[in-house]
C-alpha cells in the first residue's frame, strides 16, 4: 500500500526477531532480571525521587500517607470565616446551576422581619453519594465558598448520611487553608472583601447560626440523616489515621490499635500533622472530637457538637477540648 | 486515488451516478451551513446526500475509486422536526491521510421507511455500529447478519435515543417521571 | 475417529479476563473455537442522551467515564469537538500542555494493557504491577495538576483548567529518566521470552486488507501493518511539530500488536522529550479567556474532532441546534469499534487463546456499552 501521507522514514516495521535460536534464552534473561529487582525491592531503600526505578515502591497506607497535593479534589464543603462565624455562601445558585449531576440543594435564607431574601443560605443539601466530585462547584463559585476537600475516608455503612447538611458541609476557613495554603491566599482577598459586604446585608444571625437553622423550623424539608448523632461526628471528623478507628469497634480493638499508632508516631518522632497525638485518639471512641484546625475559632467547635446531646455528654466534651487548648498552650 | 475536499463529492456524484443522489436536497445546498436559530434543529446540506437504495454502489464508487477505504464511524440523528433520520457515514482514506468524507442518508422516522442496506457485507467493521443505530433509533438495515438489540435487552420496546421517546418514567415498571 | 459435538459456552460477563463486563458467547468444537459472539450493554448507561441533556461544559467530566485509563485524552477530544463546533481558538500553552498529558497516557495506557494482557496469559502480576508502577508515577503528576487520578476533568474549552508549574517540570524530567530503563527491563523481561512467543505468535492474526475492513485503528491497525496514526494522517493540537515514527507489524497476530505498543511508548517518550523542550512560556496563557465555559453557545452546525487515544481513533461527533447543548453527541469509541475483529480474529484458534487476543486489543468497558 503506497502512504502517501506519511514519509518512509517515518514508518518502521517493529522486528520480531523470528529467526532466533531460542533454548530458553529469553526466559533466562527475563528472570534475571526479575531477581535484580526482588533483591533490590527486599533490601534496597524505598523510592525517594521519581526517577527510581528499583526498590520499595509501596506506601504501608493507613500508617503511612502519600502527600496529597493542593489541588486534589474529593468532595465539596462550603466554609465559614474563623473569626466572625459568617457563611461564605451567599446561596447565589451557581453550584447548583453547573453541577453535572444536579446533587446541590439550596435554600435562600430570608429575613424574619420583611421576608425578603437574604445573600446568605438557610440550607445546603449535598448528595455525597451522587457527586462525581468533578470539582465544578467550586470553579464556578464567585465567592469562594465552597471548595473541594481533601478527605477520602467517607466510606459508611448508613446511606442516607450521605445525604451531607449544611451543618456538616461547614468547615471553617483555616481548615481550608491548612490543606490548601496558596490556593486560599491567591482568592484570600477579594473572598474576604466579597464577605464583609455580604455581612453588612445580614440581619440577626442569619449567616452565622450554621446548623441550628434547621432545627429552628426553618421552611425547609431536609433529608435529614436519621441517626442524628452520627452527623456532628462526621462533619468533625479529623483528618488522619485517627479517623479510621470506628465507632463500633470492640474496646479491646480500639485500644490494640491506639498504642499500634503511638509506637508508629514514636518511631516517626511524632512529626506527622495529619495524624493527631494518642491522648487524644482515645476521646474519638466518644463520637465527638474537633478538628485541629477548628479549634482555633471559638464558634467551630461547638457548631459541631450536635444538638440532641445528652448534657453530660456534652460536658464531657467541653472539658476534653479545654484540656487540649490548654495543651497547646492557647 | 485522491483526497477529496469537503463538497466535491457532491458534483462528482451529479456526473457520474446522477440517480444516486437525493433530489430533495438539492435546491438546497449551499457551500455555508445557515444557522435557523436557537432551538431549531439544522440540516447540513454541504455534503453528498445520496438516496438510501444507492448508497451501497456509492461506498463502493467512493472505495474503488478515491480509495476511501476505512469506514470510520456510523452515526443516525434524529431531526424529530423535520420528520428525518439521518444516517451519516464516515470514510477515511487510510494511505492518503486526511479529513474524512461524509456520505449522508436522509429516511423517514416510520418503520416502513426506517430502512438502509446494510454495509456490513463490504466492512465488516459496520456490524455493531449499525446494530447500535438499530438499537437506538430504529434504522433497520438489511442485509446485516444478526441485527439485534446490542445496548438494551431484547424484549425492550422502542429506541431510547429518538427524540420522541420519553426521557422520564419506565413503561415497565410503570413507575412515572415528573 | 471419535465423534466431536459443538459445545456452546458462556465467557463472562463477570470473567476476570473479559476486561469488565462482556460477554462471550462461544462455539467449541473440542478446544477449537468454531463461532465467537460478542454480547454487550452490562454496562450501557445511554451516555450519548445524557450528552444532549447536559450542556457542553457540563458533559466535560461525563468524558472521563468513557475510557477511564485515559480520561485526559478523553478530555482532549471532546474538547476539540467542542471548539470546531464553537471556532474556539486554543492558545499554543495549552496545545502542548494537552500532548504531554496525551502522551502520558499513552505510556500508562499501553504499560497496563501489556499488563493485563500477559495477565490473561498467565503472567499473572508480575508484569501487570510493573505496568501498574509507571502508572502510578504518572497518575500522581495528574492529581497535581487536575485533582483527581484518573477522572481528570483537565480540559475546557480553549484550554486547560490549570497550568503546569516547575514543580510538574521538574518531576517529568525525573519520570523521563527512569522511563527508558522501565522499557528495558520490560523488554528484556517479555520480548524474548519462550512463554510469551508461544503464546503470541501467530496467534489470532489479522490480515491488512480485513483490519481495514473492520475499521479497527490504533495499535492493533498497526500491528497488522497498515502505517495509519492520526497524529500524522491528520494532524491536530502541535503534533506536527514533533519528529517521531510510526511503528507497525508485519503480521498482524498478537505478538506484533505488542511490539508496536511498546516501540510506541518509545515515541511517546520521543515527543515528551520535544515537547518539554518547546514548550512556550506562560506569557500567551493557558485558557482561552475570551470563551464563557459555563454559557457557552454553539451555533447551529456539526463537528467532528477526533484524536489518536491509545486504543484508537478516538471521536467525538457533534451536531448543534444553537442552544447550549448538543443536539447530538456521537461517541465513534475505539475499542467499541475494534471489538468487532475479535469474532475474526478467534476463529480457529483455540479457547484458551482467546483471552489473549482480546487482551491484545485493549478494551475498556466503559467505553465499548457507553
Amino acid at each position: 500500500m503506497t502512504l502517501s501521507h506519511l514519509a518512509t522514514e517515518d514508518v518502521f516495521v517493529v522486528e520480531r526477531n523470528d529467526a532466533d535460536f531460542r533454548a530458553g534464552q529469553g526466559m533466562t534473561k527475563g528472570l534475571g532480571i526479575v531477581f535484580r529487582k526482588f533483591r533490590k525491592a527486599l533490601f534496597g531503600k524505598p523510592n525517594s525521587d521519581r526517577a527510581d526505578t528499583e526498590g520499595q515502591f509501596n506506601v504501608q497506607y493507613p500508617e503511612e500517607r502519600l502527600v496529597l497535593p493542593e489541588a486534589y479534589r474529593n468532595m465539596p464543603i462550603l466554609l465559614y470565616d474563623d473569626a466572625t462565624g459568617h457563611e461564605l455562601c451567599t446561596s447565589c445558585f451557581q453550584c447548583e446551576r453547573i453541577c453535572p449531576p444536579q446533587v446541590i440543594h439550596i435554600t435562600q435564607a430570608k429575613d424574619p422581619a420583611t421576608g425578603k431574601p437574604v445573600p446568605a443560605a438557610a440550607n445546603f443539601v449535598l448528595e455525597y453519594d451522587t457527586c462525581m466530585s468533578c470539582g465544578y462547584c467550586a470553579e464556578v463559585c464567585p465567592f469562594d465558598a465552597i471548595k473541594m476537600d481533601h478527605d477520602f475516608e467517607l466510606s459508611t455503612g448508613n446511606h442516607p448520611e450521605l445525604d451531607v447538611n449544611y451543618d456538616r458541609l461547614l468547615r471553617p476557613i483555616s481548615y481550608y487553608e491548612a490543606i490548601a495554603p496558596t490556593m486560599w491566599s491567591d482568592v484570600k482577598e477579594q473572598a474576604m472583601k466579597k464577605l464583609q459586604n455580604n455581612i453588612k446585608r445580614r440581619p440577626g444571625a442569619i449567616g452565622r447560626d450554621h446548623g441550628q437553622k434547621v432545627k429552628g423550623g426553618a421552611a425547609v424539608a431536609v433529608a435529614a440523616t436519621p441517626v442524628a448523632g452520627a452527623a456532628p461526628a462526621a462533619a468533625a471528623k479529623p483528618r488522619g489515621p485517627v479517623a479510621a478507628i470506628g465507632k463500633n469497634m470492640p474496646e479491646e480493638k480500639v485500644a490494640k490499635l491506639i498504642s499500634i499508632r503511638a509506637a508508629n508516631a514514636a518511631k516517626r518522632g511524632g512529626g506527622d500533622a495529619g495524624a493527631a497525638p494518642v491522648a487524644e485518639a482515645a476521646p474519638i471512641v466518644e463520637t465527638v472530637v474537633d478538628t485541629p484546625a477548628a479549634s482555633a475559632a471559638p464558634s467551630g467547635p461547638v457548631a459541631a457538637i450536635g444538638q440532641n446531646m445528652s448534657e453530660d455528654k456534652r460536658a464531657k466534651l467541653e472539658a476534653i477540648r479545654a484540656a487540649k487548648r490548654a495543651q497547646r498552650g492557647e | 486515488m485522491a483526497l477529496l475536499a469537503r463538497g466535491e463529492l457532491r458534483s462528482i456524484l451529479q456526473t457520474e451516478m446522477p440517480n444516486a443522489l437525493d433530489t430533495r436536497w438539492d435546491t438546497q445546498a449551499t457551500d455555508q451551513p445557515e444557522a435557523h436559530g436557537e432551538g431549531q434543529t439544522i440540516l447540513l446540506d454541504f455534503d453528498a446526500v445520496v438516496k438510501a437504495e444507492a448508497l451501497v454502489e456509492v461506498a463502493h464508487f467512493i472505495r474503488d475509486k478515491f480509495g476511501y477505504t476505512l469506514l470510520s464511524n456510523i452515526t443516525a440523528v434524529d431531526y424529530l422536526k423535520q420528520g428525518l433520520i439521518e444516517v451519516v457515514y464516515q470514510f477515511y482514506n487510510a494511505a492518503e491521510g486526511g479529513p474524512d468524507l461524509r456520505v449522508r442518508v436522509r429516511i423517514g422516522r416510520s418503520p416502513e421507511e426506517c430502512i438502509v442496506p446494510s454495509l456490513t457485507p463490504t466492512w465488516p467493521g459496520a456490524d455493531l455500529q449499525e446494530r447500535e443505530a438499530y438499537d437506538m433509533y430504529g434504522v433497520v438495515f438489511p442485509g446485516h447478519p444478526n441485527l439485534a438489540r446490542i445496548y438494551m435487552w431484547d424484549e425492550f420496546k422502542g429506541f431510547p435515543m429518538r427524540k420522541d421517546f420519553p426521557k422520564t418514567g419506565d413503561k415497565y415498571t410503570h413507575v412515572t417521571g415528573e | 475417529m471419535l465423534k466431536t459435538e459443538e459445545l456452546q459456552i458462556n465467557i463472562g460477563p463477570q470473567h476476570p479476563s473479559t476486561h469488565g463486563v462482556f460477554r462471550m458467547l462461544v462455539t467449541v468444537d473440542g478446544e477449537t473455537l468454531v463461532d465467537l459472539k460478542p454480547v454487550f450493554g452490562y454496562l450501557h448507561r445511554n451516555h450519548e442522551q445524557l450528552g444532549e441533556v447536559n450542556t457542553y461544559l457540563q458533559n466535560m467530566p461525563f468524558t472521563d467515564r468513557l475510557d477511564y485509563f485515559n480520561s485526559m485524552v478523553n478530555n482532549h477530544a471532546y474538547a476539540r469537538a467542542v471548539e470546531t463546533l464553537a471556532g474556539v481558538e486554543v492558545p499554543e500553552r495549552a496545545q502542548y500542555i494537552r500532548v504531554i498529558m496525551d502522551e502520558l497516557s499513552r505510556i500508562l495506557n499501553h504499560a497496563t494493557a501489556m499488563g493485563f494482557m500477559l495477565g490473561d496469559m498467565g503472567a499473572w502480576q508480575t508484569a501487570l504491577l510493573w505496568g501498574m508502577r509507571e502508572r502510578e508515577k504518572i497518575l500522581d503528576m495528574f492529581e497535581y495538576v487536575s485533582g483527581a487520578r484518573m477522572m481528570c476533568n483537565y480540559c475546557r474549552f480553549g484550554g486547560v483548567v490549570r497550568d503546569i508549574d516547575d514543580w510538574f517540570i521538574t518531576e517529568l524530567k525525573k519520570l523521563m529518566q527512569g522511563l527508558p530503563h522501565y522499557f528495558d527491563d520490560f523488554e528484556g523481561l517479555l520480548l524474548n521470552s519462550e512463554i510469551l512467543l508461544a503464546r503470541a505468535r501467530n496467534i489470532g492474526v489479522l490480515p491488512k486488507e480485513l483490519a481495514l475492513a473492520y475499521s479497527v485503528t490504533g495499535p492493533v491497525l498497526r500491528g497488522s501493518g497498515v502505517a495509519y496514526d492520526i497524529r500524522k494522517a491528520e494532524p491536530y493540537a502541535v503534533y506536527d511539530r514533533f519528529k517521531f515514527k510510526v511503528p507497525v507489524g508485519t503480521v498482524g497476530d498478537v505478538y506484533d500488536r505488542f511490539l508496536v505498543r511498546i516501540a510506541e511508548m518509545r515515541e511517546s517518550y520521543k515527543i515528551l522529550e520535544q515537547a518539554i523542550e518547546q514548550l512556550p512560556d506562560a506569557t500567551g496563557g493557558f485558557i482561552n479567556p475570551k470563551v464563557k465555559q459555563q454559557s457557552l453557545k454553539a451555533p447551529a452546525g456539526e463537528a467532528y474532532a477526533r484524536v489518536e487515544s491509545p486504543k484508537g481513533e478516538l471521536g467525538f461527533y457533534l451536531v448543534s441546534d444553537g442552544s447550549g447543548s448538543a443536539y447530538r453527541y456521537k461517541v465513534r469509541a475505539p475499542s467499541f469499534i475494534n471489538l468487532s475483529s475479535l469474532a475474526d480474529m478467534c476463529k480457529g484458534y483455540s479457547i484458551a487463546d482467546v483471552v489473549v487476543i482480546l487482551g491484545s486489543i485493549d478494551i475498556v468497558m466503559g467505553e465499548v456499552d457507553r
